[in-house]
């Protein structure tokens, strides 16, 4: 069982101060609790201060996966490190707001690129207020 | 007053009165029995007769009705058809997303929301970011005359789901009676970038443009300098 989900297990590469995670596989419920403790376990070792998590292939996201996804950007950002979704597919978007999950706190980018800009813009701007 | 029955005769004509009313039975109406004696029997033949004429004139009639129905039935059909298409064409032409400026959709809203047309609207506008790659879209709702709890609930689902995607919905041109039904419905817009006009809402767009092409930049600069030291 533990070897099963060792194999499904998805990527997380570090360039920078980011950590990128690109979910490329159907979402089970198992699978997300563990990248969220594995993303958690990143951040806290390689202080990384974002975190993009690229949803462009997911084609379904339950509301157990919504969750997930809102309460890590929560749990990032008490750890220092903001969370952006990044490339949400439109009807998966109308599925979370029929749902009712509109995820307040979460940042979302369209593509990569601006993920990755939002993040820069941010880490600038906390840059700024120290000096 | 005595009269000499043929028996022959009789059973002739009552065989003719038979023959008469199995061609009529078979669907033959111009069939009559046409009797030309004048005895005890032919007032049957004539009533018979009678009863055919009437029943011809009513089938008659009854044809004209249905031809008539059918003909109506038909029309409405044709109409029918006519107000669907026309809801459809409506439906495709109701809203046009354009791209206005590097980074900028405008969806105008003209005319009355429903569920449906809102649904449309709000597929059309998310297909649209997705594909232009567009991070501001302005709703412009000048031409709205009234907006009702439902159709509210729409538009900030479409800003929501908007923004879930990535990008950002201003809403632009909220009425002074939209205004009031809104606030008086308890609908929360807060969360939400309204503008008083087109214009307004452009005005901020591209500023939003300007800034972060600024941050961009900035970080640019901070990056070569940070390699130049």
């Amino acid at each position: 069982m533990n070897n099963d989900l060792h194999e499904k297990r998805i990527p997380i590469i570090k360039i920078g101060n980011f950590l990128i995670v690109s979910i490329q596989v159907d979402m089970h419920d198992k699978l997300a609790l563990q990248l969220q403790s594995q993303i958690l376990q990143e951040i806290e070792k390689t202080g990384a201060k974002g975190v993009l998590i690229d949803i462009s292939v997911l084609e379904m996201v339950d509301s157990f996966i919504g969750r997930m996804l809102s309460g890590m950007a929560s749990m990032a950002a008490i750890m220092d490190a903001a969370v952006v979704i990044v490339g949400m597919q439109p009807a998966v978007a109308i599925t979370l707001v029929e749902l009712g999950l509109e995820m307040p706190g979460v940042d979302t980018a369209l593509n990569m690129e601006y993920g990755m800009e939002m993040l820069e813009r941010r880490l600038n701007d906390d840059d700024i207020s120290l000096y | 007053m005595s009269k000499e029955y043929n028996i022959d005769k009789i059973a002739e004509r009552i065989n003719r009165i038979e023959d008469v009313l199995a061609s009529v039975a078979a669907g033959d109406l111009d069939a009559r029995i046409n009797a030309e004696a004048e005895d005890d029997l032919s007032g049957i033949e004539a009533a018979i007769d009678l009863l055919i004429d009437d029943l011809t004139d009513e089938l008659k009639q009854r044809e004209k009705m249905q031809k008539e129905v059918e003909d109506k039935l038909s029309k409405i059909q044709e109409q029918q058809k006519t107000i669907l298409q026309q809801q459809a064409d409506l439906l495709e032409l109701s809203s046009p997303v354009s791209k206005v400026w590097d980074n900028v959709l405008i969806l105008p809203v003209i005319g009355t929301l429903d569920s449906q047309r809102t649904q449309v609207m709000m597929e059309n506008l998310l297909e649209k970011i997705v594909e232009t790659g567009c991070t501001i879209s302005i709703l412009d709702i000048t031409g709205v005359p009234t907006v009702d709890t439902q159709v509210a609930n729409h538009l900030l689902k479409t800003v929501t789901s908007a923004r879930l995607l990535g990008a950002e919905c201003i809403i632009s041109g909220i009425s002074p009676a939209i205004a009031q039904t809104i606030v008086h419905l308890g609908i929360d817009l807060s969360t939400i970038k309204t503008k008083a006009t087109l214009q307004d809402a452009m005005i901020f767009a591209m500023k939003q443009n300007k800034r972060s092409e600024n941050v961009k930049l900035q970080s640019l600069f901070t990056s070569s300098d940070e390699k130049e030291e």
